[in-house]
């Protein structure tokens, strides 16, 4: 399957098995159309506001946090907190503004805190058994590696950018609004992942022309 | 093209040129980039129940909320404090500096320390608030700043040999680093009106700020011109602040200091 125009939302739009659910890692954009009046709402206490906005952002929230944590448990709660958080700054977001930008910025400040506190955690306390490694998902071998795989060998501010950029689906801007910098920083760290990717994936194929 | 062009290509927004489309039909490495970057990723379903649940929390207390004031009300709070302060302390202690500088020499200097005051108040104006565009990257800025500041003075004011060069010095690093200290305050008190994402990047932001405050008020007054002074004492009092915000925001991620905590008033909303 070759796509030229590589963003997965393109990919989705021109393959019609894409359409029905392999390739929907990217929340669509319709659905974050309306975000900004919800959030305005949600601003003035409407009630059914916090109902469309948890509906319309979680599972994006949740694919973000997935594709930078280990497992399930933790992106869940990584989930609700960025919920909680969002409930008590939502005086900050400025109507009119973009609103993903706002939200991932929250989201990846919750990343970091519950990367360090986990780390914390984990520094304090004596593993009494080792637990079993996440299985990898079943793929057709002729695939090669899942794209989380992939990604997950970048470093982190490369990966987070990635995810950001093609399984959130946002724009060069909104990347860097949500990471508080600059789009061309941005563009510089997605052609880094990219160099970095195309190394990775040569490194793998060469050793799968050894192995036969 | 080649296919570090074609990296290139695949940051920017716009659809893939025809060239590079080209260059991918005849390179198999391009071609395993492209479709790696189309590869699935694992979609899992969120149960309704985790969902309803998140809401049922907000909405249970839910009221309404004013959005933060525009960036300009806050730029000038930044801009007033700043001003109001250096104001009261030249006021008291004297402008003794101006009457020896050169026009050249106070005009530079002046504008310099304006300049960056500037830039720092509306970086932290969009630190407060999440999801902010960014002209200058807020990390860098402070050092950008440090530096260009350096480098101003030891172009302006001449390196001599001063005989008891730290009894000069210390009187003031004594005098700038309260007034420094002192500044912070109400700058602190205007970040609480946002979210801070990130208190190590905002902690040093804030205490240049407010050191440059010091500066300012030991650049109009104090009379001696050496550079070695105005760099270790002056501009010093400057980046010790900021070393110290710095420390301050390191210590609060570290210890998983939320940036929300900030918000008492917003706190328990969800309890």
């Amino acid at each position: 399957m070759f796509h030229p125009a590589v963003t997965p939302r393109v990919a989705a739009a021109n393959d019609p098995q894409m359409e029905c659910g392999v390739q929907d890692n990217v929340a669509p954009r319709q659905s974050f159309a309306d975000l900004d009046r919800w959030m305005e709402r949600y601003q003035q206490a409407d009630p059914d506001a916090p109902a469309a906005l948890v509906g319309a952002i979680s599972p994006a929230l949740l694919r973000f946090f997935r594709s930078q944590v280990a497992s399930r448990e933790q992106a869940d709660d990584l989930l609700q907190e960025t919920w909680l958080r969002i409930h008590r700054v939502r005086h900050t977001y400025r109507p009119g503004e973009p609103v993903l930008p706002w939200i991932y910025a929250i989201a990846r400040r919750v990343r970091v805190d519950g990367y360090r506190r986990t780390r914390r955690i984990t520094l304090h306390e004596i593993a009494m058994e080792l637990l079993p490694e996440r299985p990898a998902p079943a793929r057709d071998r002729n695939l090669g590696p899942a794209f989380d795989t992939l990604v997950a060998a970048l470093p982190e501010a490369q990966r987070e950018v990635v995810t950001m950029l093609k399984v959130a689906g946002l724009t060069l801007e909104e990347v860097a609004r949500a990471t508080s910098s600059t789009v061309g920083a941005v563009k510089q760290k997605a052609h880094r992942a990219y160099e970095r990717l195309r190394e990775l994936l040569q490194s793998a194929e060469g050793a799968k022309g050894a192995a036969q | 093209m080649n296919c570090d062009d074609l990296a290139k290509a695949l940051s920017e927004e716009t659809p893939l040129p025809l060239e590079a489309q080209e260059h991918v039909k005849s390179c198999k490495r391009c071609q395993e980039l492209v479709e790696a970057l189309n590869l699935p990723v694992a979609v899992e379903s969120l149960p309704p129940a985790t969902l309803q649940q998140i809401a049922g929390g907000i909405a249970t207390n839910l009221h309404p909320v004013s959005p933060v004031a525009p960036a300009g009300y806050f730029f000038g709070a930044f801009a007033g404090i700043f001003v109001s302060i250096v104001a009261l302390y030249v006021y008291r202690m004297g402008a003794l500096a101006i009457a020896v500088m050169t026009p050249l020499q106070t005009v530079a200097i002046l504008t310099a320390l304006a300049v960056s005051t500037g830039l720092l108040a509306y970086s932290l104006v969009h630190q407060m608030i999440p999801g902010s565009h960014y002209r200058i990257s807020p990390r860098l800025l402070p050092v950008g700043i440090a530096v260009s500041l350096t480098i101003l003075i030891a172009v302006l004011f001449q390196f001599q040999h001063e005989q008891n060069f730290w009894g000069h010095a210390w009187p003031c690093i004594r005098v700038g680093t309260p007034i420094g200290v002192l500044a912070a305050v109400p700058f602190w008190m205007i970040l609480r009106r946002g979210a801070i994402l990130s208190p190590s990047m905002t902690g040093a932001t804030t205490g240049l700020l407010a050191g440059l405050v010091g500066t300012s008020v030991l650049e109009i007054h104090c009379p001696n011109l050496d550079a070695w002074h105005i760099l270790i004492s002056h501009l010093g009092v400057a980046m010790l602040c900021a070393l110290a915000g710095l420390i301050i925001g390191l210590a609060l991620e570290v210890k998983g200091y939320a940036f929300n905590s900030l918000n008492s008033n917003h706190k328990g909303d969800l309890a």
